[in-house]
């Protein structure tokens, strides 16, 4: 499966008000190449912190349901945080890994070990963490995802994707503080609307 | 870079002394001045003398309590409380500090993100461990050296240092952390 038809098949099982955070890295620009409309925080440096990230956006936000769009790369370097969200046990948060088995933007080197990221989920105590076959059809990532969204989260899906070359962007314009403020900002108008977009 | 921090981290140096009720349970105190802060997300790692502050946050039904594996994790959990617009806090050993020196500078220069570090501040002149001296000697200029402002408490909880690190915090939009030392978590029983 190719990582932007990934990022399409999550955006098509989220609702409006579902909020994205995205690691750095593929994933993210992934995401953003599939433009679906909810509000995305893209969490940038340092590498392999935004799942902690979006745990404690998670346990702030109890109310909203939000998704983490993770590299397996940027997983692979913080794996003991799969126990840290395990034992907090957000019911708000899912988290979908794009696993290319490689650090794409770094040029494509690959990851040590031989990871079964599902499994070392579960090994944490996440009640579901699934992961479709590498040649999983689009219906079956789909189903997959639902899935993910049915259960008590936490939960995962770790879904093997295509190497493709991902160079470094552009420098962007703004800096991440200003798209904190920006992203921040959006919130705040959610709340006076009631809550909701 | 601005090197003020160094200033403000020596400055603050003795402005825990003064004003404290003597032999009040520093844990409790710590625990109250945190929520007053309007923080409940506490993400933690343990340390001896953060025992007591630790059992005390466990048994506050209004703190939600994280437990992480690594110090930069906790570091994260409370920037994510902060990107929800919130503060969160971290409590851990000072040398978590330097596991999460990344997050910290991410956090502060990049992404302006606050929060609040409570920290052992092991290795100092009150602590007779050989293995924790580098620590005290380490981790005050390293801090310097990531602009990451801190205080240190000394000589007992001061509750009205944790309120005002929590604002300085709010109003830098930056992580801020406070060094306490063994009488500071402790109390009496440091004695």
């Amino acid at each position: 499966m190719r990582r932007l038809t990934l990022a399409r098949t999550v955006a098509a099982a989220l609702t409006a008000d579902d909020i994205v955070i995205c690691s750095l890295g593929s994933a993210g620009r992934a995401w953003r190449e599939a433009a679906a409309p909810n509000l995305t925080y893209y969490a940038s440096d340092p590498m392999g912190m935004a799942p902690s990230l979006a745990l404690g956006f998670a346990l702030a936000r109890p109310g909203d349901r939000v998704t983490l769009i993770e590299g397996d790369g940027d997983l692979a370097m913080n794996l003991g945080v799969l126990a840290a969200i395990a034992g907090a046990a957000p019911p708000n948060l899912r988290v979908v890994v794009f696993a290319n088995g490689r650090y794409e933007t770094g040029g494509g080197q690959t990851l040590a070990g031989r990871l079964d990221l599902a499994a070392a989920a579960k090994a944490c105590g996440w009640e579901r963490a699934e992961s479709p076959p590498e040649d999983a059809g689009e219906a079956d990532v789909a189903d997959a995802v639902r899935r993910m969204y049915a259960a008590g989260g936490p939960a995962m899906v770790v879904q093997a994707v295509e190497p493709e070359a991902s160079p470094y962007p552009e420098a962007g314009r703004w800096s991440q503080a200003e798209d904190k403020a920006v992203f921040q900002r959006e919130l705040a108008a959610r709340e006076q609307l009631g809550g909701r977009s | 870079m601005n090197t003020g921090h160094a200033t403000t981290g020596h400055a603050t140096t003795g402005h825990a002394t003064t004003g404290r009720p003597p032999g009040r349970d520093p844990a409790a105190l710590l625990l109250t001045a945190l929520r007053d802060a309007d923080i409940s997300v506490v993400a933690s790692l343990p340390d001896s003398w953060l025992s007591p502050l630790l059992t005390a946050v466990d048994a506050d039904a209004r703190m939600r309590h994280v437990k992480v594996t690594r110090e930069d994790d906790a570091l994260g959990v409370a920037a994510g409380v902060a990107l929800a617009g919130g503060l969160g806090a971290v409590v851990c050993q000072n040398a978590g500090l330097l596991v999460g020196a990344n997050a910290l500078a991410g956090y502060t220069h990049l992404h302006e993100l606050p929060l609040l570090v409570v920290a052992a501040q092991r290795g100092d002149v009150d602590d007779g461990f050989y293995y924790q001296a580098y620590k005290g000697r380490v981790v005050p200029p390293v801090l310097d050296a990531l602009g990451v402002p801190y205080h240190r408490m000394r000589g007992g909880a001061d509750p009205g240092l944790v309120t005002a690190a929590a604002g300085q915090a709010r109003l830098h939009r930056r992580p801020v952390v406070l060094l306490l030392d063994r009488e500071s978590l402790l109390g009496e029983a440091a004695r």
